[in-house]
């Protein structure tokens, strides 16, 4: 579905990407990670065929730069920031309708309304004077009531109060297991029920790759030993509920993690990374 | 689903995306402002009775139409340029572009669709203008200039081409609205200064010849329209002095007036078309 091989991508002289090699397949659902500036967006950028590059990138076996309307017409895409689109809501219905193979209006709707979010009452507002959290509903909405077989979404519950990320995942988890998706964010725990697979970026290139059910032996345990600079009292609740024990010394913690829960252990740690010296994960 | 089907008409999104710039604009406070001065304009021009006026030889409407014209020259290309250059860098920086391009709009109709919406909504309210000033001379059994109106017209629309072009493709050629828009105002103060200060400077300071600094003068697309909109009631340009010699000798009178529409028609075209090529090339966003 996805081909990378060795995909570059400059700015000026700032490599963004460099030389990434990934493979996706139908129903591949990846949690994309990484810090700010890891290269995410510009990936996620070029799979929509916004931006040019080196190297190799298929999307459906077309180059999304050069066959772009047959690439999205089967990807559905919610960016991270709401774009300040002047439209009401009603013509963005409208218009997003008028771009879709489908009949899409209905589906927006019922889909707003499972993520608590009125279309009727608010369809003569601009889009751009909706709180935040309304103007990534409705985004959502209007992605998932294509029904692509590709779905990006950058950072799509960073706006969304609990009970729209809980309707929202849900919506999620009702795609078909052929869906694809590609889901960016910093909170990887929460999207780890929903993804198969997790692909850290770093500095541009994919530092992890790691499939969650193929491959991992569940039930086994790897030791882990951490050292903070300095402790607090809400990392040591975090690792009081992962059973750490203060170890030799101040600030120094052991534990052991399952296998399997690794990544949602690295993920509720991350949140502190400033106070970490070191992380040693070992085999079991 | 796997199998890919047939793509949507380029018509569909074309259609979608001009709609959405239309009403967009219709909203805008720039166009109330727009609307108030061009129709602001005839409004104070009939009122202020500038049909009895006599001054260079002309009365009634054909006075007003010339009056409005020349008002049409000082604003409407200062007025396109600003809101035109944004277009397309202001939705790259504010992350619109980004995500319209996420769907399948093809790139020939986002930008076809924006220029085209962007035409009507300079080039009408001109129009309207105009076509109330005729309605009010006739009310008035004023005698209506019709090979005039239908010339200004025409005028007009190649204008409001030619620098909605201009403005496309600036806005394609830079990544930061600061940078189009002071881009936009070099272009219109180089053409303006063109139409005297620079070319008197260029002829004394090279002693070129005459006829070369007049065909230099006549790549100035708003010298074309100020010379095209004289020749209609000065079929000798008396005004322009010895100039008026090499162009009438070079295109007559005819002539002349064609290549005052087809030229700057011609020039809209290639800036709109390069601003296209510039658009799909590189990174969209």
């Amino acid at each position: 579905m996805i081909q990378l091989k060795q995909v570059s991508k400059n700015f000026q002289r700032q490599q963004v990407l460099d030389r990434l090699d990934l493979r996706v397949k139908p129903g591949d659902r990846i949690a994309l990670i990484g810090q700010n500036g890891a290269g995410k967006t510009t990936l996620i950028r070029s799979l929509l065929g916004q931006y040019e590059h080196q190297g190799t990138l298929r999307v459906f076996q077309k180059d999304p730069r050069i066959e772009r309307v047959g690439v999205l017409q089967h990807v559905g895409f919610v960016p991270q920031h709401p774009p300040p689109l002047q439209m009401n809501v009603g013509e963005l219905v409208t218009f997003a309708d008028s771009l879709s193979e489908k009949p899409l209006a209905e589906k927006v709707f019922e889909l707003c309304r499972e993520l608590e979010l009125d279309l009727r009452e608010h369809s003569a507002k601009p889009f751009f004077k909706l709180s935040g959290g309304m103007k990534q509903k409705l985004l959502i909405a209007l992605t998932l009531g294509r029904e692509p077989e590709l779905l990006i979404m950058d950072e799509p519950a960073a706006n969304l109060d609990p009970s729209g990320r809980k309707a929202f995942f849900q919506q999620l988890s009702r795609f078909p297991k052929s869906t694809t998706m590609v889901l960016s964010s910093h909170r990887v725990d929460e999207l780890l029920s929903l993804v198969n697979r997790v692909v850290e970026m770093d500095c541009g290139s994919i530092v992890l790759d790691e499939r969650l059910n193929g491959g991992i032996s569940r039930g086994r345990l790897m030791d882990c030993e951490l050292t903070l600079h300095e402790v607090n009292d809400s990392i040591r609740k975090v690792l009081e509920t992962w059973q750490f024990r203060n170890g030799s010394g101040p600030g120094r913690y052991q534990g052991e993690i399952a296998e399997e829960d690794r990544i949602r252990f690295i993920s509720a740690i991350s949140h502190f990374s400033h106070h970490i010296q070191e992380l040693q994960l070992g085999k079991p | 689903m796997n199998s890919f089907s047939i793509p949507l008409g380029a018509s569909v999104p074309f259609k979608s995306v001009a709609l959405l710039d239309l009403r967009e604009s219709v909203r805008a406070r720039w166009f109330l402002v727009y609307l108030l001065i061009f129709g602001g304009a005839v409004v104070i021009l009939i009122s202020l009775g500038i049909t009895e006026s006599q001054v260079m030889g002309f009365t009634g409407l054909t006075r007003m139409l010339i009056t409005y014209f020349q008002l049409c020259i000082a604003i409407l290309p200062v007025f396109i340029l600003i809101t035109t250059v944004r277009t397309v860098v202001g939705e790259r920086e504010s992350n619109v572009l980004e995500y319209l391009l996420s769907m399948p709009i093809p790139l020939g109709a986002y930008y076809w669709g924006k220029i085209s919406a962007r035409f009507l909504v300079v080039f009408l309210p001109v129009f309207a203008a105009l076509a109330f000033s005729v309605a009010w001379g006739t009310l008035q059994n004023l005698a209506v200039p019709w090979q005039a109106v239908s010339y200004y017209t025409l005028m007009l629309a190649t204008l409001s081409w030619c620098f909605l072009g201009l403005g496309m493709l600036l806005s394609t050629l830079v990544r930061k609205q600061e940078w189009a828009l002071g881009l936009a105002f070099l272009s219109w103060l180089l053409l303006l200064l063109f139409l005297d200060a620079i070319l008197i400077g260029v002829m004394l300071q090279h002693k070129l010849q005459e006829e070369v600094i007049i065909f230099i003068s006549l790549l100035n697309p708003l010298q074309v329209f100020r010379t095209g909109a004289m020749l209609l009631f000065d079929p000798e340009l008396t005004i322009l002095g010895p100039a008026s010699y090499v162009i009438l000798d070079f295109f007559g009178k005819q002539g002349y007036l064609i290549f005052c529409i087809a030229y700057p028609m011609l020039l809209g075209w290639m800036f709109s078309l390069l601003g296209f090529r510039l658009f799909k090339k590189g990174d969209l966003v």
